[in-house]
């Protein structure tokens, strides 16, 4: 209002000035008050497939990493207390090499005990041979004698017993012998079984015995001593559920990644599928098992690579599923 | 534009021919007037005298374009104003007619300047030049200083001056007075009447008083009485009974 | 002549300041409860807007919001993994839990289980402590909300053991996150943790979350996903939708929040159609004048026109600016935590204004355009 230079209106000047800049103040408040509802990409790319199975048809299944022999858990024979452990996981081990030793003091006594039989039986059989010798000899003259006043009927009757007798003796003795000879076979086998061997060749996965230890046959809830397994090459076992099952291309590789490394996915040869379906085993810590769920289980081996994978490990795997006539022709006009 | 009736006086500024007027009282109607022919010269001071519903205010609302005759016809300066389409007759009185009503009806929240300025912006023109123009009459009423006031702080008189300066900032050529002296002393009743007559009247316009103020009937160059509907005096000075 | 129109309007100053409050007050009625109301409803949608990466939500046939969710098989997610177009899905799990505060207190909990590995799930921003604490063990993270229900006294939540169905977890964060319709504590964990927190049911696995691949729309995805799964897949703002249908369907909030808005609608035609009509009978002898003067009809509507629009314009603005301040003031409050005002409701205020003032403009008007000019003489 220039025309009232001096005279400044409130209602006229002040207001609409407030009213300007409140309007001004109240559009930025709204424009940036706008919440945030942008999409964000994840910081961390989960896994997904990539490649040539990123946008054709799939089959995601997830799995568990195991031995190609899958894993062994080696046990014991008998029960006692654990003298050695050779091993430590992560040991590569042949086959028939020594694992660990049970404590062997009682049958190495009860092998003393046996071959103390064996020479007392042989002492016997000696004691045994000298008297049988010494009878049939009486014997012999006895009846050399022509002259039977020399020699009383009764006394050949009893050198006679004597022989025979002694005979006696002497099998005695043999049967003793071989009897002592077979408890000293018996402490050697108990010998040879305290001494835990690689059944396979393969890796050492889990040692869960210390020396010292009493391990035990009785009862089967325990861990097992010691897990091993052939880690070279490496399976997975791949759960698909099976409402998916016949969508798999059999015979194709997958392509697997472990858990929390989804960038890192490599390609595995397919194997075999298990014969059987089985109930979904969960892998959530959770004590209750899911049973509502049934899975395909389909095997693949894993390429060589520096411990991206360990037994044991979840992975999350991708399969190229069969394209079915109808499907295909389907794809094919898209 | 030409005038179509022969009795149609060429000098004169208005003129009515037949002019009546009825209004609807209930089941009734009153006519007010009963064909009025009257022409008013310019250069005059012309008087329209009447007593209080004798019909001046409707004669003169229809000499001036805003109220309809029931018949007859009204020319100012040689149109005919009924003739005119509303927003003509609208814009008409705004080139032609200046109105000094007797409560002035000034706005109140605008100057004085601004005030005196309306008809000029009502024209289109910018505020700063109207009020220019205003202020220059104001100036020749002698109230130029009063020109930033609100009516509120003006004096009656002095709003009275911003009144008659409003009616005579377009110039117009009919300039109509509504009782000016009615809230006057006669001291001060006199003074407007000079100063109007002094403003107000020129060679080409016309400018007609309605008022019963008989102290200032001496004034009138020409007195028109009204009664009853009916020009019933016409003549320089008031008839003996008044 | 709007000049003089504006001056007639402000020289009034009692009812241009009775015209303007009545415009201010509307706007502010309307504009703030309208904005409370989309605020309230849309805490229905908060737990899908929470999680910032997710485009597509799979769940199962019969789950209908966030909250009320049917668990899945595990290998729904494998399942979800196998349709073209998925660029990834990780799983998701929201239950309620009881929990026990160090004090003994019983309060109820939603838990939400995200991704192991990617910590897909939580909400983007952190108020303490990073996203990356939930790789300890026991770990759980609070909201900010829930942390002034749950520990209003303490300055941090941080290191507070609480007990989750005999197990122990440790708060180790704050998420920055919108709270729930029912302002529930959420405690975030990582999925395996969670299902250790929640009591066991044979499927606990709620949602999948899925993002599409490039040149992917979300809804075609989602669409692919329901053919191949049939398990029932929503876009991101569909679901988000869902959930606000819902507190719809299920509260009388809408019908609430109506009232006062029609309400406000009323007050404000009562108060600025009088004060309005007040102001033009003092001024129908000006108007009246200015009609015999020589100031056509439409001059005169122009005028008052104007005059409508300087009180509209100005008791708008103030009324916006003082819901803008509610707004900012009692932004800082828990209970008002995100709110925000929607682009379009200061719009439908200001069509509320220009409808009031048309209405009382319009008997305003009637009466000033009937006035006849010769009533000036009189």
């Amino acid at each position: 209002m220039a025309l009232l230079p001096r005279n400044v209106s409130f209602s006229r000047q002040v207001l609409p000035i407030i009213a300007v800049a409140g309007l001004l103040a109240a559009v930025a408040y709204i424009a940036f008050g706008l919440p945030d509802r942008e999409l964000a990409e994840p910081a961390e790319k989960p896994a997904h497939a990539s490649g040539a199975l990123a946008d054709a048809p799939r089959v995601a299944g997830s799995g568990v990493v195991e031995p190609s022999s899958e894993i062994v858990d080696v046990g014991s024979a008998l029960s006692g207390l654990i003298s050695d452990v050779r091993v430590q996981p992560g040991d590569r081990v042949g086959q028939g090499q020594v694992l660990f030793t049970v404590d062997d003091r009682a049958v190495r006594a009860q092998l003393r005990q046996a071959e103390a039989g064996i020479g007392e039986a042989r002492a016997a059989i000696a004691e045994a041979q000298a008297a049988q010798r010494t009878a049939e000899q009486q014997l012999a003259l006895y009846r050399s004698v022509e002259d039977a006043a020399a020699v009383s009927r009764a006394e050949v009757i009893q050198a006679e017993g004597a022989a025979s007798a002694a005979r006696t003796r002497l099998e005695l003795a043999q049967a003793r012998l071989a009897q002592a000879q077979a408890q000293a076979g018996t402490a050697r086998t108990e010998l040879g079984r305290l001494t835990v061997r690689a059944p396979i060749a393969g890796e050492i996965l889990a040692v869960n015995i210390r020396k010292g230890e009493y391990v035990s046959t009785m009862g089967g809830q325990q861990q097992p001593f010691i897990q091993m397994g052939q880690t070279q090459p490496l399976h997975v076992r791949v759960d698909i559920d099976e409402d998916e099952a016949a969508r798999v291309d059999l015979g194709a590789p997958a392509w697997v990644s472990p858990r929390g490394a989804a960038e890192r996915q490599v390609e595995a040869a397919f194997v075999r599928a298990e014969p059987q379906v089985v109930p979904k085993r969960s892998l959530t810590n959770s004590a209750q098992e899911r049973v509502d769920v049934r899975v395909l289980q389909v095997i693949y081996r894993l390429p060589e690579t520096d411990g991206l994978f360990r037994v044991g490990q979840q992975i999350d795997a991708f399969i190229p599923a069969r394209v079915s006539e109808p499907k295909r022709a389907e794809a094919a006009s898209e | 534009m030409s005038p179509q009736n022969a009795q149609t006086d060429h000098t004169a500024a208005i003129s009515t021919r037949g002019v009546t007027r009825d209004f609807p009282a209930g089941q009734d109607v009153i006519t007010v007037l009963h064909g009025i022919d009257l022409d008013i010269r310019a250069g005059e001071l012309t008087f329209l005298v009447g007593e209080s519903g004798s019909g001046k205010t409707t004669l003169i609302s229809i000499m001036c374009g805003i109220l309809w005759p029931t018949e007859g016809e009204v020319q100012v300066f040689g149109t005919d104003i009924y003739d005119l389409t509303d927003t003509a007759l609208v814009e008409f009185r705004l080139a032609n007619i200046g109105f000094i009503f007797q409560q002035y009806n000034l706005i109140p929240s605008i100057d004085a300047a601004a005030n005196a300025a309306v008809p000029l912006i009502a024209r289109g023109m910018a505020v700063e030049e109207a009020r220019a123009q205003a202020t220059e009459m104001l100036d020749a009423l002698n109230i130029a200083d009063q020109a930033d006031k609100l009516p509120s702080q003006l004096s009656g008189g002095q709003q009275q001056r911003v009144a008659i300066a409003r009616a005579l900032v377009h110039e117009p050529r009919l300039v109509v007075c509504d009782e000016p002296t009615a809230a006057l002393d006669a001291k001060s009743g006199r003074r407007v009447m000079d100063l109007l007559r002094e403003v107000a009247v020129a060679e080409d316009r016309a400018c007609i008083i309605v008022t019963h103020d008989n102290r200032i009937f001496d004034m009138a160059d020409r007195i028109l009485v009204l009664e009853d509907g009916r020009i019933t005096h016409d003549g320089k000075d008031m008839p003996e009974e008044h | 002549m709007i000049w003089i129109a504006i001056r007639m309007l402000t020289g009034d100053r009692t009812k241009f300041y009775g015209l303007l409050f009545g415009i201010a007050f509307s706007t502010l009625l309307i504009t703030q409860q309208l904005t409370i109301f989309v605020n309230l409803i849309e805490r229905g949608a908060s737990g899908v807007y929470n999680v910032a990466e997710a485009e597509v939500w799979v769940m199962d046939p019969v789950s209908r919001t966030t909250d009320i969710a049917y668990a899945m098989p595990t290998t729904a997610l494998d399942r979800v993994r196998g349709v073209p177009g998925v660029e990834w899905a990780v799983p998701h799990l929201r239950a309620n839990a009881a929990v026990r505060t160090d004090t003994g207190d019983l309060e109820q909990v939603a838990i939400i289980g995200v991704d192991d590995a990617t910590l897909i799930g939580l909400p983007k921003g952190m108020v303490e402590g990073s996203r990356a604490v939930l790789s300890r063990p026991d770990s759980v993270i609070i909201d900010d909300v829930g942390t002034t229900r749950m520990f209003p006294d303490q300055p941090t939540p941080v290191g507070e053991v609480l007990e989750l169905n005999d197990q122990r977890a440790v708060i180790r964060g704050m998420a920055d996150s919108i709270p729930s319709f029912t302002s529930t504590v959420v405690l975030y964990t990582r999925y395996s943790q969670a299902l250790r927190y929640v009591p066991g049911t044979r499927n606990r696995l709620s949602f999948v979350l899925a993002g599409a691949a490039d040149g992917v729309a979300a809804a075609e995805l989602a669409r692919r996903i329901e053919a191949q799964t049939g398990l029932r897949a929503r876009t991101r703002d569909e679901f988000a939708g869902d959930g606000v249908d819902f507190i719809i369907e299920n509260t009388g909030i809408p019908f609430n929040f109506g009232i006062t808005v029609v309400l406000g609608f009323i007050v404000g035609v009562a108060i600025v159609g009088l004060t309005f009509s007040l102001f033009i009978r003092d001024n129908i002898r000006q108007f009246g004048a200015l009609k015999a003067i020589g100031v056509t009809n439409g001059k005169i509507v122009r005028m008052v026109a104007a005059q409508a629009g300087m009180v509209g314009a100005v008791g708008y603005a103030l009324g916006l600016l003082g819901t803008v301040a509610f707004i900012w003031v009692f932004g800082s409050d828990p209970t008002f935590k995100g709110f925000y005002i929607p682009w379009q409701i200061p719009l439908m205020s200001l069509v509320a204004v220009a409808l009031i003032l048309a209405i009382t403009g319009f008997f305003a008007l009637r009466n000033v355009l009937r006035t006849e000019p010769a009533a000036v003489f009189r």
